[in-house]
């Protein structure tokens, strides 16, 4: 029951990091699969029953065995840490939601998802979804649709684009509301992530 | 009187027992009852508890929950595969669950109608402690995040997050979930399958036992050899009732036959005839089957534990047809076997009479149960005397009985006996005897664990643990009971009791507990929270508004969201949600209406031994509110009847006593003596041990009274000591009611090994005892 909504969660989270595509291994290849990926997102956010659109904007890492660090910094700071036994919320300082393997045994689940997307694993992704996508020298597109139909209709569609990195995301769901999420400025290496980020891994 | 007629009639009425055996267990295959609160008094018993139980209990009976797990998801997968292709070979006996697209897809519908009544205790606090912009800045932190937790539906339908909240709440009550069509749990090191698998066949029976715990070793067996790594961890009741099935015919096998052989021995050795054997077979076979006939006219039912304590009564029904054959073989071969039945007759009638009125002092208990031990032995026990006296003399004449080079030497060593003499030796040896009994009694401690009626093997108890940790399943055997008059007030009350539990979380002391009101909050709290929700959130100028401003939108748009989300804000009624899939893994909590009262199940999770206590006081002052304690109920019915029991053996003693004092005047303290002074040295004995008393030692001591009763009027009949038949009659009985009795003790059964133990220790006191109180100068005038 609850598996697609963190499965919703898990697999925005892995798409945002990384990829995975048909003929999936010419993609792989592509992927540039680096220890530590930062850069800038930009999102964009239409909304059912709203006339404009949500912008927002901020920083993301991916710092591999350890987990996933989302920070929205405009218009509304808010930091979403993923690590392997918990999903956790902070608003401003305050954490808003934890949530934790113990209590909720799908967040294990969710990150072994991400981890094994991260090493390159594609097997996991292509369990859950049917993947369809195409390739050219140095730019591919995937599009992902749930196997199962409950989660299909639970996250709707998935496309990604990239290159040696991914480089934007689009998540249509069925209830209308949609995300698009661009990438860029993408750093690796020990740089790449600010002191301020390693303190909160 | 005619004896022939006499045995022609007996004939006529053993006919009548075999018939009506054979009607009963063939024709209408009678089953003992096994449900120990059968034994309880009758007004004790609360319909609705019973009811409560039998919901618990029962359902749970039918069940196998296997658990198949892996460090990788996919291994596990594949040895989940495996196992369940052996068990699809069994469908008649074993049925899966089948999860579908459906029940997942449905699960939420339902609730989404209602979100606006759905708020987690939490969340209520916090919309009255919290001020506008929490609401607001959570409403944006969930807009702007791309996975901001869960999400169901479109942002518009639940824009603070309560109902998403709510949803992951209801989740946590169980940490299976779906995951790839099948159920699944995962633990730090492994992931696994779940199969919860229903019997097609009752639990109990011995078919489920000899076919299914085979197959489930088979499916094992596949799944091992699809991934050797996998682990296997299986539970169910059935399993518990195989082991303790095979337990018992091992033991059956084991000691049953080795006491059989041991008696045959004896027998053969002393009467040089398998005849006196097969006769005592059939006294006690005809004093068993005529009780159970009886028994059955009279209470139309018959529990399992009057059949165990009845079957024990071969200890004492064998007495009759021994004093018998030990005086024929001893007696003149021309003397008529009529004649010596008359000479025989006071004290026989006597040593029936002892053990009925014995046994009938059960008899005055409040107890149902005991009531029918006391009739079930008191007629087992006249009905094989009825077949010593009016069969044996026709079947055994003067000289078909000859005696072994064992009787003799073993009648030789009664001369040899101590004698217990008034004098100063025998003073000291009453001191230091009162002295050790006293402090052997001082240790005595008493147990009534359900625990000691079984004992499963240690894997399985293993298993069963791993099984509850992982699972976080509450207990079916500690509970909460709510009723009311209507399922409102039970929601209610139910809420009423949850307040008290939180704290007891928080302090984790319990791990949560699952309510039919965790799903359906009663009318009162729905109404109450969809206000407060109301004025919190979606009045003017109010949080919504306030977040229609930030993100850019108008008044109207924010209009437009309340209207939408008010839609949603209907009362949800709890036969509405029984109606769903959703409710399918609860329903067993809501006991509905029962004889005109409604009633449910608070059930709690992660409950250890040390809480119950506490648990108890929390429903304290509670209304219609009952903390439930199977175990605890079932350890109390035992601990009463150890107690009634106890007082029932000391009456007895008196009784009987009263009962001898006509025939035995001043020598009457000898024929008791020996079992009494037998009985307190194995309780001291037991003390010293470092045993606990339990109901299975005071049944023992009830049982002992009966033979050692026997052995004293034997030898007092016959108080001559060159007489050594009535010496003769007690070892055969002793040496019998320790073969099969005393080997009881090797059982690791505690319940049986106690009832054993107390016999051997008891029945070889009195023996030895016996000849010690015997009388100094005397003539055998009685024989």
């Amino acid at each position: 029951m609850m598996k697609r909504l963190f499965l919703s969660m898990c697999l925005a989270a892995c798409t945002a990091v990384s990829s995975a595509a048909a003929p999936i291994e010419k993609i792989q290849n592509m992927l540039a699969k680096p220890k530590m990926l930062c850069g800038r997102f930009d999102q964009t956010k239409q909304l059912s029953g709203m006339k404009k659109p949500l912008l927002s904007n901020g920083r993301f890492c991916v710092v591999n065995g350890k987990g996933v660090l989302w920070r929205t910094l405009q218009p509304f700071p808010s930091t979403l840490r993923l690590t392997r036994d918990e999903i956790v919320q902070f608003q401003g300082e305050r954490v808003a939601t934890r949530l934790d393997a113990k209590q909720e045994p799908t967040v294990r689940m969710i990150n072994s998802v991400l981890f094994s997307l991260l090493s390159g694993d594609l097997s996991q992704l292509q369990s859950l979804f049917e993947v369809d996508g195409s390739a050219d020298v140095k730019s591919w597109r995937v599009a992902l649709k749930a196997r199962e139909p409950a989660l299909a209709k639970a996250i709707g569609d998935i496309t990604l684009e990239g290159g040696a990195y991914v480089n934007n995301i689009t998540l249509s769901e069925t209830s209308g509301d949609k995300t698009n999420i661009v990438f860029s400025a993408i750093q690796t290496g020990e740089t790449a992530l600010l002191p301020e980020e390693a303190a909160l891994f | 009187m005619n004896r022939r007629g006499l045995a022609l009639a007996w004939a006529l009425v053993v006919c009548m027992l075999l018939g009506h055996n054979a009607y009963l267990w063939l024709g209408k295959r009678i089953v003992p009852d096994t449900d120990i609160l059968a034994l309880l008094p009758v007004q004790k018993r609360d319909p609705i508890l019973q009811q409560s139980f039998t919901h618990m209990v029962e359902a749970s009976q039918q069940r196998v929950v296997v658990l198949i797990g892996a460090a990788d998801w996919a291994d596990a997968q594949r040895a989940s595969d495996a196992y369940e292709s052996v068990l699809a070979t069994r469908k008649d006996l074993l049925q899966g669950t089948e999860l579908t697209d459906q029940m997942q897809n449905d699960w939420l519908a339902k609730f989404q109608q209602h979100s606006l009544t759905l708020l987690t205790s939490q969340q209520e606090v916090q919309l009255r402690m919290q001020p506008a912009e929490f609401w607001v800045d959570s409403a944006l932190a969930k807009l702007y995040s791309p996975f901001s937790g869960p999400k169901l539906g479109a942002w518009r339908d639940d824009p603070f997050g309560l109902f998403g909240q709510w949803v992951q709440e209801r989740a946590q009550e169980t940490p299976v979930r779906p995951r790839d069509g099948r159920l699944f749990v995962a633990n730090k090191d492994k992931q696994y399958v779940l199969l919860p698998l229903t019997l097609a066949v009752p639990a109990f029976s011995m078919d489920a036992q000899r076919v299914v715990v085979p197959l489930l070793e088979q499916a094992k067996a596949a799944a091992h050899a699809a991934v050797p790594k996998a682990e296997i961890i299986t539970a169910g009741v059935v399993l518990h009732a195989a082991a303790a099935g095979e337990q018992a015919s091992g033991e059956v096998s084991t000691i049953g036959l080795g006491s059989l052989a041991g008696i045959i021995l004896l027998m053969w050795l002393s009467f040089r005839s398998f005849k006196p054997i097969a006769l005592i077979l059939l006294s006690i076979g005809i004093g068993f089957l005529g009780s159970l006939s009886i028994c059955w006219l009279l209470f139309e039912r018959i529990h399992l534990l009057t059949l165990v304590f009845g079957a024990s009564l071969i200890g004492v029904a064998q007495d009759y047809g021994i004093y018998f054959l030990c005086n024929r073989l001893s007696a003149d071969p021309k003397l008529d076997s009529t004649a010596l039945l008359k000479r025989l007759m006071p004290g026989l009638a006597l040593t029936l009479l002892a053990a009925v009125i014995g046994y009938m002092g059960l008899a005055f208990t409040p107890f149902p149960g005991l009531r029918q031990m006391a009739l079930f032995s008191a007629l087992g026990l006249i009905f094989a005397w009825l077949t010593v006296v009016c069969w044996f003399p026709l079947m055994i004449s003067g000289g078909t009985l000859k005696s072994g080079a064992l009787v003799r030497t073993y009648g030789n060593a009664l001369k040899h006996w101590p004698l217990l003499r008034m004098n100063k030796a025998t003073l000291s040896l009453v001191a230091v005897f009162t002295v050790l009994a006293a402090i052997g009694f001082s240790r005595l401690g008493a147990n009534d664990d359900i625990r000691l009626l079984q004992n499963p093997p240690k894997h399985l108890i293993d298993d069963q643990i791993k099984l509850s940790m992982l699972l976080d399943a509450p207990t079916p055997v500690q509970f909460f009971l709510v009723r009311g008059a209507n399922s409102e007030i039970v929601l209610q009350r139910e809420e009423a009791l949850k307040k008290r539990l939180d704290p007891l979380i928080a302090q984790q002391k319990i791990n949560g507990y699952q309510a039919m009101s965790n799903w359906v909050p009663s009318a009162q709290t729905q109404d109450a929270r969809r206000a407060l929700l109301e004025e919190k959130l979606l009045k003017d100028d109010g949080p919504l508004t306030q977040l229609a401003e930030k993100i850019g939108e108008d008044k109207a748009w924010a209009a437009t969201t309340r209207a939408h989300l008010l839609e949603s804000g209907k009362l949800l009624t709890l036969n509405e949600f029984l109606k769903t899939p959703a409710s399918e893994p609860w329903r067993h909590l809501w006991l509905g209406d029962v004889e005109g009262v409604t009633a449910s199940i608070v059930a709690l999770r992660g409950v250890s031994n040390v809480d119950l206590p506490l648990l108890q006081k929390t429903a304290a002052g509670l209304e219609g509110v009952q903390w439930v304690d199977k175990v605890d109920e079932i350890s109390s019915v035992l601990g009463l009847y150890r107690q009634y029991m106890s007082w029932v053996v000391l009456a007895a003693y008196v009784v009987v006593f009263g009962l001898l004092f006509p025939r035995y005047r001043r020598h009457t303290w000898r024929v008791l003596a020996p079992t009494a002074v037998a009985s307190i040295t194995t309780l001291a004995l037991l003390g010293f041990a470092g045993q606990n008393l339990q109901l299975f030692h005071v049944l023992a001591l009830m049982l002992l009274l009966g033979v050692g009763v026997d052995y004293g009027i034997f030898m007092q009949e016959h108080p001559n000591r060159r007489n050594t038949t009535p010496w003769l009659a007690v070892g055969l009985s002793a040496a019998n009611t320790i073969l099969s009795f005393g080997l009881l003790g090797l059982s690791r059964t505690p319940a049986l090994q106690a009832f054993g133990l107390t016999m051997l220790m008891g029945t070889a006191l009195v023996w030895l005892l016996v000849p010690c109180f015997g009388r100094e100068n005397t003539d055998d005038s009685r024989a």
